[in-house]
């Protein structure tokens, strides 16, 4: 039987490393990632009342991914921010304060770089799968996908990154 | 025979159905290429999972509801405590003004009323009273 956090407080506390750690490996940002753990919990706060037993983590990631998805969505409205993955790695370094530019080069940066070149979904399947440690069936229902579809963009986000690493 | 690439990924998570694993096993023991691409997809694979596991900041979870204060039960304490303080200030500046004469009543109140207002021991309105139990 599948034990639930019966608080926002406890989800902060068990998955909010986690949720953390997915945020900053698909954002690149440690300002993102703290925005968007600060709105999943609040989402969480709101859904618990209404949550029906079933997967908690599925439930929980399909929280995390659609406010990651919300705000990318909110940064294409506004011309003046465009998308990580847009921007280009010399820009992104020279707006960012020289913490956070050393933080990036310190933490696998290579790696961080590559995974933020790759198109939205494949870094979201790769990230759930090799950072969060999702199985394939656990992304198939946060991303609300078939299995197969995540399956194959786990594969191609990893021979993608593999191009870019090479 | 077609290059089954996509099972290669699945494989290396432990997402293969035995059959399918099966497949590709025998698939890898005579092609080079697949076995390459295994090669590969298995640094990647490490590569990603070696970035390190970062802390949770500190201060990044929102803040949890407000204490709720009893102010009720504690009303004639605080009452009794600002009259106390405002009798302090008054009978404090008695003694150090050095021409009790020269201030009024109204200097008085501007002087030491402002003071008590933002005390923050004469703020009531910002406690949120919870319902009465038993009333």
């Amino acid at each position: 039987m599948e034990s639930i956090p019966l608080t926002w407080e406890e989800v902060a506390r068990v998955y909010g490393r986690k949720i953390y750690n997915f945020a900053y490996r698909l954002t690149g940002n440690p300002d993102d990632a703290h925005d968007l753990v600060q709105e999943v919990l609040l989402r969480v706060r709101r859904g618990l009342a209404n949550y029906q037993p079933g997967s908690f983590e599925g439930w929980l990631w399909r929280i995390t991914r659609n406010a990651f998805l919300d705000e990318v969505r909110r940064q294409k409205r506004r011309p003046t921010a465009p998308l990580p993955d847009e921007v280009d790695r010399w820009d992104r370094a020279s707006s960012d304060s020289v913490d956070v530019e050393y933080a990036r080069i310190s933490l696998g940066d290579d790696i961080q770089k590559a995974l933020l070149d790759l198109p939205i979904d494949f870094r979201e399947a790769v990230v759930l799968c090799d950072i969060v440690g999702l199985s394939y069936e656990e992304i198939a229902l946060a991303v609300a996908v078939p299995i197969g579809t995540v399956r194959s963009r786990i594969h191609r986000g990893r021979k993608m990154l593999k191009e870019l690493l090479s | 025979m077609s290059h089954p690439s996509e099972l290669i990924s699945a494989y290396l998570d432990g997402e293969l159905h035995d059959s399918e694993s099966s497949q590709l096993v025998d698939h890898l023991a005579g092609c080079g290429r697949c076995s390459a691409e295994l090669g590969e997809m298995q640094r990647v694979r490490s590569a990603v999972r070696s970035l390190p596991v970062l802390e949770l900041p500190v201060g990044i979870v929102p803040e949890a509801d407000p204490v709720v204060v009893p102010l009720r039960r504690h009303k004639g304490m605080w009452a009794g405590v600002a009259a106390a303080v405002v009798a302090a200030v008054i009978a404090i500046a008695a003694i150090v003004t050095p021409e009790p004469g020269s201030l009024t009543i109204e200097e008085m109140n501007s002087r030491f009323g402002a003071r008590a207002s933002l005390d923050p021991a004469f703020g009531p309105a910002k406690v949120v009273v919870p319902p009465l139990v038993g009333e």
